[in-house]
């Protein structure tokens, strides 16, 4: 939080004083970020490491090469021991109650700290976690898609196959058809002659039959009177001679 | 020099400079501006849970032109409750302490309600003077009673935050000393009241929360009438 206040006040700082300018180079030493603006400095996730829930760790660190582990620890000692000996912290009610108040926040901080804590992560993780649903959302629907779109190209391959099938089946159709037709013409065709023969038939048989009832007919008108009577005592003649034969047979 | 109890309610100077001020403006520093960022550190995310709960719990009966107060009264409530909350650490002042603070607030924004009702709907504002199923014979009476009663408001607002903040820091400080006074010769005694101020430190603990939400909330309902 501060480090954004000292990034906005070292550019105001460069142009207010005689010393300004010269206060800058000389501590740029003791920078710790890259003091640019551009991208936006991201924040820190935890807060900074405490000991004892006041104490920075830096402290411990710096005291650390000098004083080894207890020096920070002697360090605090020495100075309450030697404000409450010199009386600059002078013991009256006021640290009674804040003893009690200490207590209290102790006891609070340690008791509903983690809690806390892992609430506030539940909101972020929440908020998290709605954004990748989205994302995950997102990316089932669009492979889902891709399947789809996968499953579609193989039954456009397959549609040529149908395509054969089907012109196999409109062939066969107009084959049975022409057949029909075919079949039909010949039938109309046959049927035609078959009256012509049928007539050239008739024909025949009227002439033939024409014919011989002609002849039947001349030859009955041709039979004079005389002839018939000659024929009739013929007849007779030959009866008798056959009786006369047959008599004599039996 | 011997701090006398009423000591811790002067108001702060150093070498002649008024420090009231810097103890109004203090707890600015402790409450992060919320960043533009999507996802931010737990302060913050808690910071803005709890603003974004209080807010809507609040103007939950309040109609839609009474939103317009959502801002004042969540940076209220943020303040007395971080005011009264600081103020319970050793050695601080608390400003709410001091009457001519929270009159300061109480009023204005009392008299902003009444205002607004009486320029909005005037005959909705002043039938609030007469409760519904009154007897006739009492009507007269009752509309005095009730405007006696409209204009104790403030006064009661204001009172009512300075009398529990002072009464209790008054408390803690009388057991402290108490305590203090009977260490060397009664022991166990001392002990003793120790527990007892360390209850009295709970109780003050929830009295500063919930004098700063009672405040907050009274001045959603008187807005709530007149709106």
């Amino acid at each position: 939080m501060l480090s954004r206040v000292v990034l906005v006040s070292a550019n105001a700082l460069k142009g207010s004083s005689p010393l300004g300018a010269g206060l800058v180079q000389a501590s740029r030493s003791l920078h710790t970020t890259s003091q640019s603006l551009a991208p936006v400095p991201s924040l820190p996730e935890k807060g900074g490491k405490v000991r004892h829930g006041i104490f920075p760790e830096e402290i411990f660190q710096l005291l650390y090469p000098k004083t080894g582990v207890t020096g920070p620890y002697m360090l605090g000692t020495g100075l309450l021991l030697y404000m409450l000996s010199k009386e600059i912290y002078v013991i009256n009610h006021e640290t009674i109650a804040a003893l009690s108040i200490g207590t209290v926040i102790v006891y609070g901080v340690k008791k509903f700290g983690p809690d806390v804590a892992a609430f506030a992560d539940k909101l972020n993780e929440d908020k998290v976690a709605k954004a990748q649903e989205v994302k995950d959302l997102a990316m089932t629907s669009l492979s889902q898609a891709i399947e789809e779109e996968k499953k579609e190209q193989w039954r456009a391959e397959g549609r040529s196959l149908l395509f054969d099938a089907k012109k196999n089946n409109v062939a066969m159709l107009l084959e049975t058809n022409y057949r029909e037709r075919l079949h039909m013409v010949t039938h109309e065709v046959k049927r035609r002659l078959d009256y012509q023969v049928a007539l050239q038939d008739l024909n025949r048989r009227m002439e033939q039959e024409h014919m011989v009832n002609w002849v039947e007919k001349s030859v009955v008108g041709s039979i004079t009177p005389q002839q018939e009577k000659e024929s009739i005592a013929k007849c007779i003649s030959d009866l008798k001679a056959l009786a006369k034969s047959t008599q004599a047979m039996a | 020099m011997m701090l006398s109890f009423f000591d811790q309610f002067l108001s702060p100077t150093f070498l002649g400079i008024p420090l009231i001020a810097l103890a109004l403006t203090l707890p600015w520093v402790l409450f992060p501006k919320p960043t533009t960022k999507w996802l931010n550190n737990r302060t913050v995310t808690l910071q803005s849970w709890f603003i974004n709960r209080f807010t809507q719990q609040l103007l939950l009966p309040l109609n839609l032109s009474g939103h317009k107060w959502a801002a004042l009264f969540a940076s209220l409530m943020v303040f007395l409750l971080s005011l009264n909350m600081l103020g319970l650490l050793p050695y601080t002042f608390t400003p709410t302490t001091q009457l001519s603070l929270n009159m300061g607030l109480a009023v204005p924004l009392w008299l902003a309600t009444v205002i607004i009702g009486m320029r909005t709907q005037p005959t909705v504002a002043l039938g609030h003077l007469l409760p519904e199923g009154t007897p006739t014979p009492l009507i007269p009476v009752l509309i005095i009673i009730e405007t006696i009663s409209l204009f104790i408001r403030p006064l009661a607002l204001g009172v009512r935050l300075t009398a529990n903040l002072t009464a209790g820091h008054l408390l803690i400080q009388l057991i402290a000393t108490a305590a203090f006074v009977l260490a060397p010769m009664m022991p166990t005694v001392a002990i003793l009241t120790a527990t007892v101020l360390f209850l009295l430190t709970l109780l003050e603990v929830a009295v500063a929360m919930i004098q700063a939400y009672v405040f907050v909330l009274l001045l959603s309902l008187y807005l709530q009438e007149n709106v």
